[in-house]
Order: structure tokens, then C-alpha cells, then sequence
């Protein structure tokens, strides 16, 4: 009996190592792989080595290459809040404008072919205006005959009303005469000068970072183009010097320059008698006196 | 019974012509739209219907198919599902410079609503452009 006793307690006691040493094997499996590494690496060892190693200067440069990406990660941010250049600002201000009046102006519409970009290339060439790149966009609409505003990229965008063209039946030297006369106004910058918006300089190019854009001066750009364009125009000064200029542009080719006087005489004669165009005299100020400017001092014999 | 028979021949043959449609098309390549924003065209003119308004800087699958013929300026094209027509002028091989894509933030601020930005991809289709030679 006592030899049982004695065998059971052997057993059991052993049995209770087996479970103890079993317990601290499962305890040390709980550690993480971190930790367990921890336990086996002391850093404060090998700080020397690895100082040695030069991986120290390698973290210390990623840290500076990190920081790097991350200023120009915010340069980059911050650009996206840019506001165009001048250049830019006036191309996309009239499309803008274009697009904000497209049904009163009645450009999206089924047009004839009058060969009008061939012709004024021609015109252009012809009196030494070399790389000059536009944009031309019919109206189906009399309410705006003739204009010629800034385009995207430096390009002028010349706006002529089919309606107009129709009732005068113009030829395309007729137009493309009318366009160079109002193209030689844009290059004058009578146009960006009436309806630019107060403080334009500082608002083209800024940054509104942080900020809510300012639509203020494309608001007000808005409205200057309307008033410009359909109620104020040009003034007498602005067209006397166009014309000026468009004299000494055509008299070396008298067709054309007979062309350009017949022209200011039918629109002339048209601005009298209907009454579609009663606003034209006030806009360009005035084919009449434009063909006086243009004829040549009466002789008194 | 012949009813059945009838309507497998249909199924069949319609299946038939699918396949021949998808085989007979060919990729040319993928372009990008140049223009701010735009349309392609249910057929290949200017004013013809939109069929989708893209932006500039989206890429295009330029295609060709017997069964389509288009003049020298127009591409014929596939926008996700949309198959139509885009002026060749205003494809570029390369992604573009978009001033969406360098003044974003001022592009959103305009809040374009649907029919400004279909107005805006109308403009260039509208535009006569042109430029004078180099003396």
C-alpha cells in the first residue's frame, strides 16, 4: 500500500514539473516577435557598430529626404490654389463671357462656310501681320455685329454677326477688312483697358491658399464686357487713330483700300435706315466720319 | 417546336453579327483630348448631338471599323461605353498641358453648372481658327 502511495506521489510530483516547465515554454510564445527581438538585440551594444557601419548618417539622410518630400508635397498643394497668369486670366475671362451670354449670342448654330479663315490669313499676310493666330465665332443674332477680344494663349477671338453679314452681303475681303480694322483695335488694347477690373494686378498670378477665390473681379469683368461690347463701344479718338492706321495699312494695295471705303459707305448707309442697327453709330463711332477721316482734303482751286 | 427552332436561328444569327462587329473593329490607340472641355459627336460634325462631355486631358480610344467611315479631320472614337466622333485637331498623343489641371482649384471655384460646361465643350467646336505664315 505503501509503495503505491509512494509510486503515485513520485508520478504526481513529476507530472507537476512537466506542467510548470510546459507553462513557462507557453508564456515565452506569448511574447512578440518585437519583444522577442528586443530581448535579443541590446542596442546600447551595437549602437557602436552600426555608428561604424555609417547606417546612422543613412537614417539621419532619409530623415532629411523625407522632410523634403513633404515641403514639396505642401509647394505642390499650394500651387493648386494658384490664380492664372495675366496671359491666361484674359483667354479664359472671355470664354467665360462666351460661354455665361451663348444663348444671347447665339453662336452654337449651323453656320454657312464663307471661307473666312483662308481670307483673313491672307489680309493679315498681306499687310505684314506675320504668326498671328485667332479664332473667329459667328453670331446668329444682330444684337452684336463686330468685336475682337482676347483669346486663350495670346490669340484674338473676332466675333461678326451672320445676320449683319447677310443684309450687307459682304464679300470675306469685306469681312476680313472689317476684322483687320478691329484687330488693329485690340492691338491697341482699347478693349483690356475698358473692362479690365480694378485691382487685376494683384488678383492674376496670386495664390488663395487657405482662402475662398475671390469671383469679384470676373464678376465685375462680366459686366464690363457687356457694357463695353453692347452699350458703351468705342470713342471718336480710338476710331480716328484705327482708321489712320488702316489707311496707312492699305494704300499700298488701292483695291483693298477702295474695298474698306466702299464698305464704311454700305454700313454707313445701312446704320441710317434700319433700325436693327440704330446702336452701331454709338459702338463705332462713325462710319461717316470714318470716311471723312479717309478722304482726301478738298482742293480749293 | 418550329417556333423554337425559329427563334434560336434569330439569337444565332444576330450573335453571329456582334461578333463579327467586335472583331472587325481595331484599336489604333489611345490620345488625349486637347481642348478644355468638349464633345464627342454622335456623327462626324461639329454641331451633330453630344453624346458625353469630356474634359481636357482624357484619354481616348482612337478605333477603326469598316462599317464606319470618317473624313480626314474626324477620329472615330470610344469614350467608356460611348462610341462616336472627335476632330482629329483636338486629339494629342501625349497628355496635354490642361489649365484645369494647373489651376485647379480656380477651375472648380467658376462652378460651371451642366449647361455652362456643355456650352463651354460647344465653343470649340464652333470656333474658326486660323493663323497668318511666317514672313
Amino acid at each position: 500500500m505503501i509503495t503505491i502511495f509512494k509510486a503515485s506521489l513520485r508520478f504526481s510530483s513529476l507530472a507537476l514539473m512537466v506542467m510548470m516547465f510546459t507553462s513557462q515554454i507557453n508564456a515565452q510564445d506569448k511574447k512578440t516577435k518585437e519583444e522577442k527581438e528586443l530581448e535579443l538585440v541590446d542596442f546600447k551594444q551595437i549602437k557602436k557598430v552600426l555608428q561604424e557601419d555609417g547606417l546612422s548618417q543613412q537614417a539621419k539622410s532619409k530623415a532629411r529626404q523625407v522632410e523634403a518630400i513633404k515641403k514639396e508635397q505642401a509647394i505642390i498643394e499650394k500651387d493648386r490654389f494658384l490664380v492664372p497668369t495675366e496671359d491666361e486670366w484674359w483667354g479664359i475671362m472671355s470664354e467665360y463671357w462666351l460661354v455665361k451670354n451663348a444663348p444671347t449670342l447665339a453662336w452654337d448654330f449651323e453656320k454657312p462656310d464663307y471661307g473666312l479663315e483662308d481670307s483673313f490669313k491672307a489680309v493679315l499676310q498681306n499687310v505684314g501681320l506675320f504668326q498671328k493666330k485667332f479664332r473667329i465665332l459667328l453670331l446668329n443674332t444682330p444684337a452684336l455685329v463686330r468685336a475682337a477680344i482676347p483669346g486663350p494663349d495670346g490669340e484674338t477671338i473676332f466675333l461678326i454677326s451672320v445676320p449683319f453679314i447677310r443684309t450687307l452681303d459682304l464679300s470675306k475681303l469685306e469681312i476680313s477688312l472689317m476684322m483687320l480694322e478691329d484687330y488693329l483695335k485690340a492691338e491697341e488694347g482699347y478693349f483690356k483697358k475698358a473692362v479690365r477690373p480694378k485691382g487685376l494686378d494683384a488678383y492674376v498670378g496670386s495664390n488663395f491658399y487657405g482662402k475662398k477665390l475671390d469671383l469679384s473681379p470676373m464678376s465685375e469683368a462680366l459686366k464690363n464686357y457687356d457694357q463695353f461690347l453692347l452699350q458703351k463701344g468705342f470713342t471718336f479718338q480710338q476710331q480716328f487713330a484705327v482708321t489712320k492706321k488702316m489707311d496707312s495699312f492699305l494704300k499700298s494695295n488701292i483695291e483693298w483700300w477702295n474695298t474698306y471705303f466702299r464698305l464704311l459707305g454700305k454700313i454707313d448707309r445701312l446704320i441710317k435706315t434700319n433700325n436693327q442697327y440704330k446702336t452701331y453709330n454709338q459702338l463705332y463711332p462713325s462710319p461717316e466720319m470714318q470716311l471723312k477721316w479717309l478722304s482726301p482734303d478738298d482742293k480749293v482751286l | 417546336m418550329k417556333k423554337l427552332i425559329l427563334a434560336l436561328l434569330i439569337l444565332n444569327t444576330f450573335s453571329a453579327f456582334a461578333e463579327t462587329v467586335a472583331e472587325d473593329e481595331k484599336t489604333v490607340g489611345v490620345f488625349y483630348f486637347k481642348p478644355i472641355l468638349g464633345h464627342v459627336h454622335q456623327s462626324p460634325k461639329e454641331l451633330s448631338s453630344s453624346l458625353t462631355t469630356i474634359q481636357c486631358g482624357h484619354p481616348i480610344k482612337v478605333i477603326e471599323s469598316s462599317k464606319v467611315k470618317v473624313g480626314e479631320e474626324w477620329a472615330y472614337v470610344q469614350v467608356a461605353d460611348f462610341k462616336g466622333f472627335i476632330l482629329k485637331s483636338f486629339l494629342a498623343p501625349a497628355r496635354p498641358e490642361c489649365f484645369q489641371a494647373k489651376y485647379p482649384k480656380f477651375f472648380d471655384g467658376l462652378n460651371l453648372d451642366l449647361s455652362e460646361l456643355y456650352y463651354w465643350g460647344r465653343l470649340y467646336d464652333n470656333y474658326l481658327q486660323g493663323q497668318s505664315k511666317v514672313q
